[in-house]
């Protein structure tokens, strides 16, 4: 029972996929894509909707058949075989529980199946619900539930059978924003308590920050980039990512000179400079992005400081979020720019409508993308 | 002149006449539908006359409907009916188990579309072109013997009960399609794919989480069948042996015979079976859940 | 579903088996049709294609006069089980005691076709008793023959027979509208008849026309209840059945259920044709961009 749950680092990943393809008809819902997913840890697969997150995972549980490629689980080419023979279990998005069967049937009847004895099964059940908090909830109906509650019992279907890698469709999506944020450190408890490798997809960001060690970033059937939650965030390589997660400042230029440790790109109405170890040619179009957190509006002294690129902007409008608020301004070439500061920061932060005024980065803050 | 605007608003308005507009389906089906039903029960007991009755209270037609032939043809007519159940279960639920379960979604709802289509011929036509296909020269017989399977037509299928189940089954399977199909359209798609991931087997898929979800729908198509093939004369008459009878048959030969409560007495009989029939599925299977679709 | 790991082969099967059943049902049908065109009819060896039967029953008045009752009911029926359909569908949306309701608009599809009519025609000849009787008390003969069997009653029959189809039609299709449009129009200043008929009305016109398209067929094809209640006419299927009780089974019968049987495919094949190009038509409207769900 315990031995499932170990891993050395000499173990193969948990999930390995090479040159996955998914076709429905014409449309390429997933194509080519080669993944890895070490064992033990949490995965989330992120991506806007349509994009062939909720398709991989699917193929990964055998729920569908894919059109190119190999899946190995555990290392062994499970490409062939149904969703039971895999070493997967799945928790759907909702409404997946045996609407005529009570919590501690849902949960049993999966062991029932394997032919457990009743004994054994309710000392399972017992256990699984313990561990997903619904000690006592035993004899009650789903519909007698919450949103959230049957999650919990789905989640105890799936893990009572005791596979090796669980796999959850958008499990959140249906609940609202509080309970989702508690469900989301409920999961990765659970998940860092029992130690197997969880792979969950979702589209929402705060979601997939919240609860993963590994992030996936898939978009229009591909892997577009992926690493750590903190790489992700702070670090994102590739302009989609830039654009996706966070909330980054985007300026589009050309570049017009290279250097040992960085490039300079004409963004049109100035010349930018940025630290950068990536490759650019002279000519090419590329991007930088600024964290909306990192941008400044700048004041006499400041703008005075060393390595701080500045470049003039129109003051637009003030819009309070609570814990932060937003200055929007516009870049000269009509690009809107949001600025984030802590709202008790300083009240008089800011300006009218229509001032102009300057705004300025850290060089080292600004990331390069070339594609 | 307030109270002449009162009148005209409560005649005219939104709140008037318009509205009440809405109950007219009620009145209609109470008037023409409830209330002929639930009186076949009171002219049942009426005294009959020599081509009428007349009120009073005897239990003659019971006693003349329990005493003779007509009693043991109802029982018999029960059981092929319950057997025409059964085939239609067997020959049709699948078809709407495998219908939400393996077709894609956008065309679930054209293939179950193709059952419309022989629903929707007259079932006069339908039961009487079985004569031409059942018969000693009929289509399935020299087709049969030309094949060199049997040497001998097979005359057990028309004329005989056997005859009455096909026809019941070929007239009323379509709607244990529906109904089935009904039932599963509440099942989510996800259930099956978490048996798929459990290991679930196909037969216990079906007894564990098919069939109790699908009952309501299931009963419903069952008591209809049921009812029909007790209920509907034409079957029995055109599909029967000699002698071949069933409650709708029964009644019309004593409306020939002008012995009205008679004819209410078996109607009556008949009502209650379906009543409790329902009820007792209602309390069982909680049939309003056939309607979440539409509700 | 093909798309998962279930055998391919089980899969065709099924829709083999599917395809093959609604051929079980119709295979009959069509097997008259053709012997309804055969010169020398059921059981010959010889087949020759003639339409003389179909001539004859043409040429015969009554049968041509039991076809212009058919169509009379039929248009009686049109014009009132579809509206009270309508009227029942709405009815249900905005009523609390839905189960009732439904029970009593659904109810008549459980009550056979020779109980109904047995039914309905005591309580129209104990109607009639009780007003003529009142009339001669009063000493008039204004109600002499009121509710006496009759159209009207052959109608109500029908009525009977068919609003529960009706509603049901309408009913699924008004159960894709939603409500949210008739407030957001009576909030743009329209009254409530302009609601129903500028915005909700486009949207369940479909079930309306082919509740429409039901009912004349349900009227076309009624027989029992008809037989019961008509009083002094004949329709086209009760001709139908008195000429196979009695006479048996001669060419005239095959082609009058030949008729009954190319009208009908005819009127409900041409319906769902039109359901599935305008299905189609919308589907591909509304085609997702990319990671189409296979089944849900």
């Amino acid at each position: 029972m315990a031995e499932p749950f170990s891993s050395t680092n000499t173990e193969p990943p948990a999930v390995e996929v090479v040159g996955l393809g998914k076709n429905y008809g014409p449309v390429k819902a997933l194509d080519s894509v080669n993944l890895s997913i070490a064992q033990g840890g949490y995965t989330v697969l992120l991506g806007p909707s349509g994009g062939g997150k909720t398709t991989l995972l699917r193929l990964l549980g055998g729920f569908i058949r894919p059109t190119a490629g190999k899946i190995l689980l555990h290392g062994r080419d499970v490409s062939g075989l149904p969703p039971n023979q895999r070493p997967t279990t799945m928790v759907f998005q909702s409404y997946a529980l045996f609407p005529h069967m009570n919590v501690e049937k849902n949960v049993g009847y999966g062991l029932k199946i394997q032919k457990k004895t009743k004994t054994d099964i309710a000392a399972s059940v017992e256990r699984i619900l313990s561990l997903v908090g619904l000690e006592g909830y035993n004899k009650r109906m789903p519909h007698e539930l919450s949103g959230g509650q049957q999650q919990r019992v789905q989640l105890a279907r799936s893990l009572v059978l005791e596979r090796d890698i669980l796999l959850l469709d958008e499990p959140l999506a249906a609940l609202d924003a509080k309970l989702r944020k508690d469900m989301c450190i409920e999961l990765k408890r659970i998940q860092e308590k029992i130690g197997i490798t969880f792979v969950h997809v979702t589209h929402n960001q705060e979601e997939a920050m919240t609860i993963a060690d590994r992030i996936a970033i898939i978009a229009d059937g591909k892997i577009v980039e992926e690493g750590s939650p903190r790489e992700i965030y702070e670090r994102p390589q590739r302009k989609f990512t830039a654009a996706f997660v966070g909330e980054n400042n985007l300026i589009e230029g050309k570049v017009i000179n290279v250097n040992g440790d960085g490039l300079t790109m004409d963004a049109g109405f100035a010349e930018l400079a940025a630290i950068t170890k990536k490759q650019a040619s002279v000519g090419s179009e590329i991007a930088i992005s600024i964290r909306s957190e990192l941008i400044r509006i700048l004041d006499g002294n400041d703008g005075q400081a060393e390595g701080v690129q500045k470049i003039p902007a129109t003051y637009l409008e003030e819009v309070y979020l609570g814990l932060t608020t937003m200055h929007l301004v516009r870049l000269p070439n009509g690009v809107e720019v949001a600025v984030r500061r802590i709202s008790d920061d300083d009240a008089d932060f800011g300006g009218t409508a229509g001032q102009e005024i300057i705004v300025g980065w850290n060089r080292e803050d600004a990331g390069v993308h070339t594609d | 002149m307030s109270a002449l605007l009162a009148i005209r608003d409560s005649l005219m308005g939104e709140r008037g006449l318009q509205r009440w507009a809405f109950y007219i389906p009620v009145v209609f089906m109470a008037l023409f539908f409830a209330a002929p039903v639930a009186l076949t029960l009171v002219w049942s007991v009426f005294e009959r006359t020599m081509f009428w009755m007349e009120p009073g209270f005897t239990l003659a037609a019971y006693e003349n409907f329990f005493t003779s032939a007509r009693a043991e043809n109802y029982v018999y007519s029960m059981i092929h009916s319950a057997v025409a159940v059964v085939v239609s279960f067997v020959i049709g639920f699948p078809i709407a188990v495998f219908v939400r379960r393996r077709v894609v979604k956008a065309a679930q709802h054209r293939v179950i579309l193709l059952f419309i289509l022989p629903f929707m011929i007259s079932e006069l036509v339908r039961v009487f072109a079985m004569r031409p296909v059942l018969g000693r020269n009929g289509l399935l017989n020299t087709g049969l013997m030309e094949l060199g399977i049997i040497s001998e037509p097979i005359t057990i299928i028309l004329f005989s009960p056997i005859g009455v189940v096909i026809g019941d089954v070929i007239s009323f399977l379509p709607f244990m399609v529906f109904a089935g199909f009904l039932a599963m359209e509440a099942v989510q798609t996800y259930i099956f794919e978490v048996c798929d991931d459990i290991g679930v087997g196909r037969a216990r898929t079906f007894r564990d989480i098919i069939v109790p979800l699908a009952a309501p729908g299931i009963f419903a198509g069952g008591v209809f069948i049921f009812v029909n093939s007790l209920g509907v004369a034409l079957v029995p008459t055109i599909l029967g042996g000699p002698g071949a009878v069933n409650a709708g048959l029964i009644v019309n030969q004593a409306i020939v015979a002008l012995d009205f409560p008679l004819a209410m007495a078996i109607s009556a009989i008949m009502l209650l079976t379906l009543v409790v029939l329902l009820y007792v599925g209602h309390r069982l299977f909680d049939l309003t859940k056939i309607l979440q679709p539409i509700s | 579903m093909q798309d998962g790991f279930m055998n391919i082969w089980l899969y065709r099967l099924g829709w083999t088996y599917v395809l093959f059943i609604v051929f079980l049902l119709l295979a009959p049908v069509l097997y008259i049709v053709y012997i309804s065109f055969n010169e020398y009819t059921f059981g010959a060896r010889i087949y020759e294609f003639t339409t003389d039967w179909y001539t004859l029953i043409l040429a015969d008045k009554i049968l041509v006069a039991s076809l212009k009752w058919t169509g009379f009911l039929a248009v009686g029926v049109m014009a009132t089980a579809v509206p009270m359909g309508l009227l029942a569908a709405k009815f249900y949306k905005s009523t609390r005691h839905k189960v009732a309701f439904v029970t009593l608009m659904l109810s008549p599809l459980f009550v056979p076709a020779d109980i109904m009519g047995s039914a309905l025609l005591i309580y129209f000849k104990n109607i009639n008793h009780a007003v003529e009787a009142f009339g001669a008390f009063l000493g008039v003969t204004w109600f002499h023959g009121f509710l006496q069997l009759g159209f009207t009653t052959a109608l109500i029959g029908q009525i009977i027979y068919t609003v529960p189809y009706a509603f049901i039609v309408i009913l699924i299709t008004m159960s894709r509208y939603r409500d949210q449009q008739t407030e957001a129009a009576r909030g743009c200043g329209a009254n409530a008849w302009q609601a129903f008929w500028q915005v909700e009305f486009p949207q369940i016109k479909v079930g309306v026309f082919s509740s429409l398209a039901f009912v004349t067929i349900l009227s076309f094809n009624e027989a029992t209840r008809t037989a019961l209640l008509k009083g002094g006419f004949d329709t086209f299927p009760n001709v139908l059945v008195s000429q196979m009780l009695n006479i048996g089974m001669s060419g005239e019968s095959y082609a009058m259920a030949g008729i009954m049987a190319v009208v009908s495919m005819v009127f409900i094949g041409s319906i769902i044709i039109i359901t599935l190009i305008r299905a189609r038509g919308i589907e591909r409207k509304f085609q997702p961009k990319a990671e189409p769900n296979p089944i849900n």
